[in-house]
């Protein structure tokens, strides 16, 4: 899937055996799946934090709410995230 | 220097296996040699680890900051105690993941584990072809790692597939990726040998032609592409054919760490039988963390400075981190050695004439050793 073509309707969800926690070393996030360990930057935390059944439109309003940015900017940005993580199989969407 | 901190623990909790392929990495030694004696205190009497010992390695290692824990053996569904060892861990809130043959995994088994919070599997196949495959594991598997897989699928557990790739079952790829597919395995690990262990000891009979590496690397890279976003396919190397080394371990001492089935601390599974000169702690007599930043065996090869020319002055030394340690001290004696894969190495010439050897002779070496068990295995 493109980046732009993700619905504001669509809900990303964690995919099958990825785990969201946070490393207790760093105190930062991480994404733990079979064989493989990805630490996260804080956007990318903020919006994995939030693939619960929330819609992309949900996840991008909490977060411009938060981050008082440019929401169309952060839209691009949260498409561009899920977009490679979905191409990693790490979330998928409902 | 300053350790940095691990990311993932391989416990090889037992060598015992039904399996008995040739290309194990498990150590010849092991097998061959008098098991340990029984530990003082009580224990196994094969030396393995207690229940109790086993569960102060994996918090050990959740403290050290570990985020991963890899169940191995050997087969470790031979240990009556997985389901608690694997319970242990996830309390630590590590993530887990069972590698195994599948052989002894029935739907009780299955479930418990699940319940205990494993959170991923790694299944082993020899071959798609049932007669192949159960030749080359020297026992009759293959029927039932497929009832196994299936089981895997319908408790829902993240499946991966493991297929150790060589010269009898090399030109099969597109099958067996087939297998996976059938299978509905969320990934593939298509392995090309290593040569380590039972493995080195069968490597004449074991590494593939040079046009047998190059259909094979088509055929995987054409897979990749076609199941990208369906499964993903995780091509290793055969590294013989390289021109520069592997980055094994992604450095020594830098992100992992194995626990052998005695308790044996090593910064890789092979090191204890392919390094003979470097000494490495129990976890019976020290503290993990301590073994992990200051025990002469970590810290040998940690980083840089260790390296001899011509990794020393070499642009790549913090991309391939010289290779490989243990193939370096089984094909040049010498553990401090450039991995002689590198054909910037002296000593890449004992890799060249094996390669000749296989490329160029009409006498092939058909017949190969198979992995046998410890001995003194009653518990």
């Amino acid at each position: 899937m493109r980046a732009t073509t993700i619905s504001d309707s669509a809900r990303p969800i964690l995919a099958k055996g990825v785990r969201l926690q946070i490393d207790s070393t760093t105190s930062k996030g991480v994404l733990l799946y079979p064989e493989g360990i990805v630490e996260l930057n804080e956007t990318a935390h903020q919006i994995l934090s939030r693939c619960d059944g929330r819609t992309l439109g949900e996840i991008v309003c909490e977060l411009a709410e938060e981050y008082e940015g440019d929401s169309n900017a952060l839209a691009t940005d949260v498409r561009d995230t899920l977009c490679d993580l979905e191409r990693r199989k790490l979330i998928e969407f409902k | 220097m300053t350790a940095p901190r691990p990311y993932a623990l391989l416990a090889e909790i037992t060598y015992r296996c039904p399996l008995h392929c040739p290309y194990c990495s498990n150590p010849v030694a092991a097998s061959l040699c008098e098991a340990p004696r029984r530990p003082p205190g009580g224990g196994y009497s094969n030396g393995e680890l207690t229940t109790e010992e086993w569960k102060r390695v994996i918090r050990g290692a959740a403290a050290l900051g570990v985020l991963q824990i890899g169940f191995s053996g050997g087969e470790p569904l031979a240990r009556r105690d997985l389901v608690e060892l694997i319970g242990c861990a996830h309390e630590t809130n590590v993530y887990t993941n069972l590698i195994t043959s599948g052989i002894g995994l029935d739907d009780d088994r299955l479930h418990a584990l699940c319940d205990a919070g494993l959170d991923s599997i790694q299944l082993s196949f020899q071959s798609d072809e049932p007669n192949l495959a159960d030749e080359i594991a020297g026992a009759r598997a293959h029927e039932r790692k497929l009832d196994v897989a299936a089981k895997i699928r319908a408790a829902r557990i993240p499946l991966s597939l493991n297929l150790v790739i060589h010269r009898r079952n090399i030109d099969r790829l597109p099958q067996m990726i087939d297998l996976a597919e059938t299978l509905e395995a969320e990934r593939i690990e298509l392995a090309n040998v290593q040569f380590y262990g039972w493995a080195f000891l069968n490597r004449a009979a074991l590494l593939p032609t040079r046009d047998q590496v190059a259909r094979a690397r088509e055929v995987a890279m054409a897979a990749k592409a076609r199941l990208a976003g369906k499964m993903d396919i995780f091509y290793v190397l055969p590294d013989y054919y390289e021109t520069r080394p592997k980055p094994c371990l992604n450095g020594w001492g830098q992100r992992y760490l194995t626990v052998n089935p005695v308790g044996d601390v090593l910064p890789c599974p092979t090191a204890s039988s392919a390094i003979p000169d470097l000494r490495f702690e129990n976890v019976r007599t020290r503290e993990l963390d301590w073994i992990w930043r200051e025990s002469e065996s970590f810290n040998r090869f940690r980083g840089t400075e260790w390296m001899p020319e011509p990794c020393q002055s070499c642009p790549q030394r913090e991309i391939d981190f010289g290779g490989c340690r243990c193939q370096a001290a089984l094909l040049t004696g010498n553990a401090a050695n450039t991995d002689p894969v590198c054909t910037l190495s002296p000593k890449r010439t004992v890799v060249d004439a094996f390669l000749s050897h296989t490329n160029l002779s009409s006498d092939h070496r058909t017949d190969w050793t198979y992995r046998v068990n410890p001995r003194r295995l009653a518990i």
